[in-house]
């Protein structure tokens, strides 16, 4: 736009220059497209749009589902991917706002012509990107949880789920921890509909185990100060304190509960015990919390797939160790992949058939896709915070059990509202 | 070529300034990324030129405007999910909710003035958040509305596949295009002209006989209608209502559009939020300091080019 600018200077602004600016302006726009799409793979690679919240308060999660994903992407391309056509991650800043998502969703699948969609961490995010691409018939295989994700309303055949949801995780910490420590139950809950779905699974866990809720404290998300709650908790006496909430509420309200001395008496339980958190809160604050998870990297010393996934993951990140999160990264883009490989084609309507038969092990032992909701059937790990003994630095969790893959723990197909 | 026929040109141009930024609008998705940050753009323009009737020409510095962009897009929303209500009518019934919340806080608003108002506004849009996120069943709470699914809509009879992204575009810019001409009417009117004297001068005003109070009153409710037709076309667009939209961070947001891109100024808001969102999309791929850069450029424009970018080009073009 030069020129318009010198001409300007030299003497006013004739009709003709501003036509020819306007004419330059379309033409520049005209390289504007190109401009922006340098990073685009040739015709025939298959890309798989990957939206997660890389700045944000996950923004470690959501880097290190990258880091595992790309493994997926380039084992599968080392192995000559398919039918000569090569695999591409396509990963996007989501922001972890869901109308971003929803935008970024458009994109991949309207510019850059996605075959598919792998990705998000959050519940309402998910959410977005599924309802976009249900409607433009693309497969989505969503990595973070989500209970209302498996559920009629907004489950389509292109709707994936691989990660756990919060029915069967804090269903798994339930029977666990209710057996083991006893029946009466405080849940702190953060007050939206990821804590409302962890202590809906935890109290229909606990119904056949007799177990009895003393109270349901409800505390608005973000908090920063648990104090005001913490003596009411004590003085209700309960056998287990149940911490719904996830990311930094949990290392805060661990924390403090850690240091007003609730666990002498109480024992701490928290659906879901991000690997991330507890490296980032220290040993402890967590020492002895009891928590449920997808994966935890110690899963090698039994599992030979995890310990293949784990030995990649460290010599491509400097021998790092994949988190939970980041696990489900790798899974979500390789169950796309191989089903594209299995059904001989990339067409969608294949691969989601393909997608539905596979039975596949590739990080934690024997996984399927229900029938009825694509939800992820798997082993979910109890596992308990240590502070000695431990082999290394990334080494935090025991193992203390291991719930194999059981669609009895899933909600079932009538009550998400599926017919059969 | 004299000084006469720039002068000419500058009159024409704000003779039709509706006509040409509609113009500009007519090839803006070839300019843009891709489709769907154009039409972000469009939705978002409207948001922030709403928003500046208030802001630029009554000079009432709202932060609440989040309500407004927030119940169109939830009453458009809920209409055509849960009533079941044709796509037309569902724009419509979200610019009304908008309207019957503008018109509450309005006139609980107006009262103040200053960073009262200010204060005020954002309370109760806060409180209008609240609203809308307990009321779970209509609105989906904290993982928002899904499901405004239109693949197919009937325009005039003929059946229009909404899921192209050049079609939603140009569907939207009819929305857009009608809101900005009259945009422009209003403010070229009388009542237009009442605005300005409040912002200039609120006592005299008063003075000349005008019912300044009222004429803020009407002025909130209208602008309130115009973002919540931004609001309707965003649900539109998107296919979900996020809870997001109606917090206050939308609201800044909204201030900060128009005073990057100008708040004196008929196009200047559209202009900053284009800017905002074009920039934003830009860095995102970049750098994950994203909100670094755009901070600065903000502070650059405040502190040197106190007119935003549309209003210094305006004043460049017009000084020569």
């Amino acid at each position: 736009m030069t020129n318009t600018r010198n001409s300007k200077r030299r003497s006013g602004m004739s009709r003709r220059e501003i036509l020819a600016a306007g004419a330059g302006g379309v033409a520049l726009a005209g390289f504007t497209p190109s401009l922006f799409s340098i990073a685009r793979a040739q015709a025939g690679t298959i890309k798989i749009g990957f939206p997660v919240p890389l700045t944000g308060p996950f923004g470690a999660e959501a880097q290190d589902q990258v880091r595992a994903a790309e493994i997926a992407i380039k084992e599968f391309n080392d192995a000559g991917g398919f039918q000569g056509r090569l695999a591409e991650l396509l990963v996007r800043d989501d922001k972890l706002n869901p109308g971003e998502a929803a935008t970024r969703t458009l994109e991949l699948i309207e510019k850059d012509k996605v075959n598919y969609v792998v990705g998000s961490l959050s519940a309402a995010v998910q959410l977005s990107i599924n309802n976009v691409t249900k409607e433009r018939g693309v497969i989505f295989n969503s990595i973070s949880q989500s209970d209302a994700i498996n559920e009629v309303k907004d489950w389509s055949k292109f709707t994936f789920h691989e990660a756990l949801n919060p029915h069967m995780t804090a269903g798994a910490v339930g029977r666990y921890a209710f057996s083991k420590f006893g029946k009466k139950v405080v849940y702190l809950t953060a007050d939206y509909a990821y804590g409302h779905e962890m202590v809906r699974g935890f109290e229909s866990a606990g119904k056949p185990l007799g177990v009895q809720t003393l109270a349901d404290i409800r505390h608005p998300i973000g908090a920063n100060d648990y104090s005001a709650f913490l003596p009411r908790i004590q003085s209700l006496r309960p056998d287990v304190l149940c911490i719904c909430n996830f990311g930094r509420d949990q290392v805060n309200a661990v924390k403090q509960a850690t240091e007003f001395g609730l666990k002498e008496k109480i024992k701490i339980v928290a659906p879901v015990l991000l690997y991330t958190a507890r490296v980032a809160g220290g040993p402890e604050i967590f020492e002895g919390v009891v928590g449920g998870t997808s994966y935890y990297w110690r899963l090698e010393d039994t599992i030979p797939t995890a310990k293949a996934f784990n030995d990649k993951f460290r010599a491509a990140n400097g021998g790092a160790v994949p988190s939970d999160y980041g696990a489900l990264g790798y899974a979500g883009v390789r169950t796309v992949l191989t089903a594209a490989k299995a059904a001989g084609s990339t067409d969608t309507d294949k691969v989601v058939e393909a997608m539905r038969n596979l039975k596949y092990d590739f990080y934690k032992g024997p996984q399927y896709y229900r029938g009825c909701d694509h939800q992820s059937v798997q082993s979910v790990l109890v596992i308990e915070s240590k502070s000695k003994d431990m082999k290394d630095k990334n080494d935090v969790f025991n193992i203390v059990g291991v719930e194999t893959p059981d669609e009895k723990n899933l909600r079932s197909c009538a009550d998400l509202g599926h017919k059969a | 070529m004299t000084a006469t026929a720039s002068a000419s040109l500058i009159a024409f141009g704000k003779r039709h300034r509706a006509a040409l930024a509609i113009a500009v609008l007519l090839i803006f998705p070839w300019l843009m990324p891709y489709e769907a940050l154009a039409v972000n753009i469009l939705v978002l323009g409207l948001y922030a030129v709403g928003f500046n009737l208030l802001f630029g020409y009554t000079g009432l510095l709202s932060f609440g405007h989040a309500a407004f962009l927030g119940s169109g897009a939830y009453g458009c929303g809920i209409a055509l999910v849960h009533f079941g209500v044709p796509w037309f009518g569902a724009i419509l019934i979200g610019v009304l909710v908008s309207v019957f919340f503008a018109a509450i806080m309005g006139f609980l608003a107006i009262r103040t003035r200053g960073i009262y108002f200010a204060m005020v506004t954002l309370a109760l849009s806060q409180c209008v958040y609240y609203l809308f996120y307990q009321a779970v069943s209509l609105t989906g709470g904290e993982n928002g509305l899904r499901g405004i699914n239109l693949s197919e809509i009937g325009i005039l009879g003929f059946s229009v596949n909404f899921l192209n992204p050049t079609t939603k575009y140009y569907v939207i810019l009819a929305f857009v295009a009608f809101a900005l001409w009259l945009f422009s009417r209003l403010l070229a009117s009388p009542f237009g002209a009442v605005l300005e004297a409040i912002r200039e001068n609120e006592s005299r005003a008063r003075a000349c006989g005008y019912d300044v109070a009222r004429v803020k009153f009407i002025a909130f409710v209208i602008s309130g209608a115009f973002c919540g037709l931004a609001g309707a076309l965003k649900a539109l667009h998107l296919s979900i209502v996020p809870i997001e939209t109606l917090h206050y961070l939308t609201s800044g947001q909204v201030v900060m559009m128009a005073l990057l891109g100008g708040m004196n100024t008929f196009f200047g808001p559209f202009v900053g939020a284009a800017a905002f969102l074009l920039l934003e999309d830009v860095l995102t791929t970049m750098t994950s300091h994203w909100q670094l850069v755009l901070g600065a450029v903000f502070v650059i424009f405040v502190l040197f080019f106190p007119k935003g970018i549309w209003g210094s080009v305006l004043a460049w073009v017009v000084r020569k």
